[in-house]
């Protein structure tokens, strides 16, 4: 069968002295599609890592199983289509940017013919071209080394991508880049497994989303991928003198947003992003509306993030 | 056997600068001796054991400790190729320091007339290689064992330990302590004594068959203790 299939998964930590280990995994089955970008979140120390590292064949489940397309996910089979990042991003930095993915591209046994090429190409692709490739590694920022693991873990078109914290340490701009490159794996039909506690990442790219909680999968939410993320944002304003239905209208129109509702003192807009959010504030001070608070509710996994109680089923 | 994991290791091995003098002194230092010693013979090249642990410290537990083995086996590397590749990188490297040094202290001695016998010099050539080959399998299974370079440590820790055994037994004239003693030195430093060996007749099997065995384990025990590691932080 092709995809990603776990069924029964667990695995406990056993530590030396210790009576009782850490139980890491509990009971987790769950599939996912070829192509399909799937999100792993949860609180810290819910066992994603856990997740991640048996998917990779990294970890020896206690019980249950793994098939990637098939295979155990060890079987070089598996590994010849794979790519990594890591969240803790440990490379030679005795090497180049440069040196780095040449070494993974013959590592990954990619067609020596064509390494130049695609290492300079996957270089492009981060950022990360010109002089920034030939830098030794020690010399990199950590956004430029997270960007580096990326174009790493991308090399030679994998069919599976794992990301841990792919964004983790970058700057805004990388993020936005970062994003990119993942919508444009998801259009080449890769399967993303990601981990990330950036919610509004996972939100964009991400097609269905696990919570784990305690080593066990408490929800699979599917989430529209690729939709609009208008986020909504609540305006109080001082002293009840918010402003007519139609005023309030006419000032989000004419910076892209939409009133959703008014319940004076307060009102809701739905607005495109936090560019569009801090342009209908500006608007809505100049045009004399008393603002005093301005509060973005809630992403749809945010939500999930903080409602589902501990325990809810999957 | 993988060449790519081969040539990174080298390259690791010459961008750092303390491995690179470390290896310097101890190539000159007995060349030095060649040259001011009247008469210095082969002998006085000393053997591998320096070399080898210098470009072996930590050929896999610094993998290990480093986090790097992940992103490694994410690609399509068996392990006991990893660490038969890194054997070898370590083994090949240190054989070549011996060969190079061999070939300026012939130089040396050629310019003072003072060349000893082809046959001598190949025979001290082989026994450098096969004792770099053996160290490299015996540095390989601690490096295995250890994270970070707990490989010298635990080399030096075992050595010593022989070393007290082996003196007890001779103090104590306790023959079964003393031979205990000498064959476990023998398994940490394994080589081949290859002038007796060639004079001998009949030749005798036992230290060739002795090292084989003592390099086939540890590289056996090396690859099982890799194949038994998990790898993630989640697991630290």
């Amino acid at each position: 069968m092709s995809g990603i299939v776990v069924e029964g998964l667990s695995k406990t930590y056993r530590r030396p002295l210790a009576v009782e280990g850490v139980r890491a995994l509990v009971d987790v089955s769950l599939t996912i599609a070829p192509g399909e970008a799937f999100g792993i979140i949860g609180p810290n120390g819910a066992g994603k890592t856990t997740f991640l590292g048996c998917l990779l064949g990294f970890l020896r489940p206690d019980s249950g199983r793994i098939t990637i397309d098939g295979h155990a996910p060890d079987d070089l089979a598996v590994r010849r289509v794979t790519g990594y990042l890591p969240e803790r991003l440990v490379l030679d930095r005795w090497m180049s940017g440069r040196g780095f993915l040449a070494y993974h591209h013959a590592l990954a046994k990619l067609p020596a013919a064509g390494r130049a090429t695609d290492v300079d190409a996957a270089l492009e692709s981060v950022g990360l071209g010109g002089e920034a490739g030939a830098r030794g590694i020690r010399r990199y920022s950590r956004g430029m080394l997270q960007r580096l693991g990326l174009a790493q873990a991308m090399l030679g078109r994998p069919r599976y991508l794992f990301l841990d914290e792919p964004a983790s340490g970058v700057d805004p701009a990388g993020v936005v880049l970062f994003r990119r490159l993942l919508t444009d794996l998801k259009h080449r039909d890769v399967t993303v497994i990601l981990n990330s506690h950036q919610l509004d990442q996972v939100e964009r790219v991400c097609d269905r989303v696990a919570f784990v909680r305690g080593g066990k999968v408490e929800a699979i939410e599917t989430v529209a991928a690729g939709a609009s993320h208008a986020r909504m944002l609540r305006v109080r304003a001082a002293g009840g003198a918010i402003g007519t239905r139609e005023r309030l209208e006419s000032l989000a129109t004419s910076v892209g947003a939409s009133l959703h509702d008014v319940d004076p003192p307060q009102a809701r807009f739905t607005v495109a992003d936090d560019a569009s959010a801090a342009r209908l504030i500006q608007a809505l001070i100049a045009a004399g509306v008393p603002v005093a608070e301005a509060t973005p509710e809630e992403s749809r996994l945010e939500r999930l993030f903080l409602d589902t109680p501990p325990g809810a089923s999957s | 056997m993988n060449a790519t994991l081969i040539a990174a290791l080298w390259r690791q091995r010459l961008t750092s600068p303390i491995r690179l003098v470390l290896l310097g002194s101890l190539m000159g230092m007995p060349l030095l001796a060649v040259v001011f010693m009247h008469g210095a013979g082969l002998s006085a090249l000393g053997d591998s054991q320096g070399a080898v642990l210098v470009l072996g410290a930590g050929m896999i537990g610094q993998d290990v400790s480093s986090g790097v083995l992940q992103l490694l086996f994410a690609r399509p590397v068996r392990r006991p190729d990893y660490v038969v590749s890194r054997w070898l990188g370590v083994a090949i490297a240190a054989s070549a320091v011996a060969l190079v040094q061999l070939g300026l202290a012939l130089a040396l001695m050629a310019a003072r007339d003072s060349l000893p016998g082809a046959q001598d010099v190949f025979l001290y050539a082989a026994g450098r290689v096969i004792e770099s080959f053996g160290l490299a399998a015996v540095l390989a299974l601690f490096s295995s064992l250890i994270p970070g370079f707990g490989d010298l440590a635990l080399y030096f820790l075992f050595t010593l330990s022989a070393s007290v055994v082996h003196w007890v037994g001779q103090v104590k004239q306790w023959p079964w302590l003393d031979r205990a003693g000498s064959e476990i030195l023998a398994s940490l430093q394994p080589k081949l004594d290859l002038a007796q060996l060639v004079h001998a007749s009949p030749m005798p099997w036992f230290p060739i068959v002795s090292y084989a065995s003592t390099v086939t384990l540890c590289l056996a025990l090396a690859i099982v203790a890799v194949n038994r590691k998990e790898l993630s932080y989640a697991s630290g």
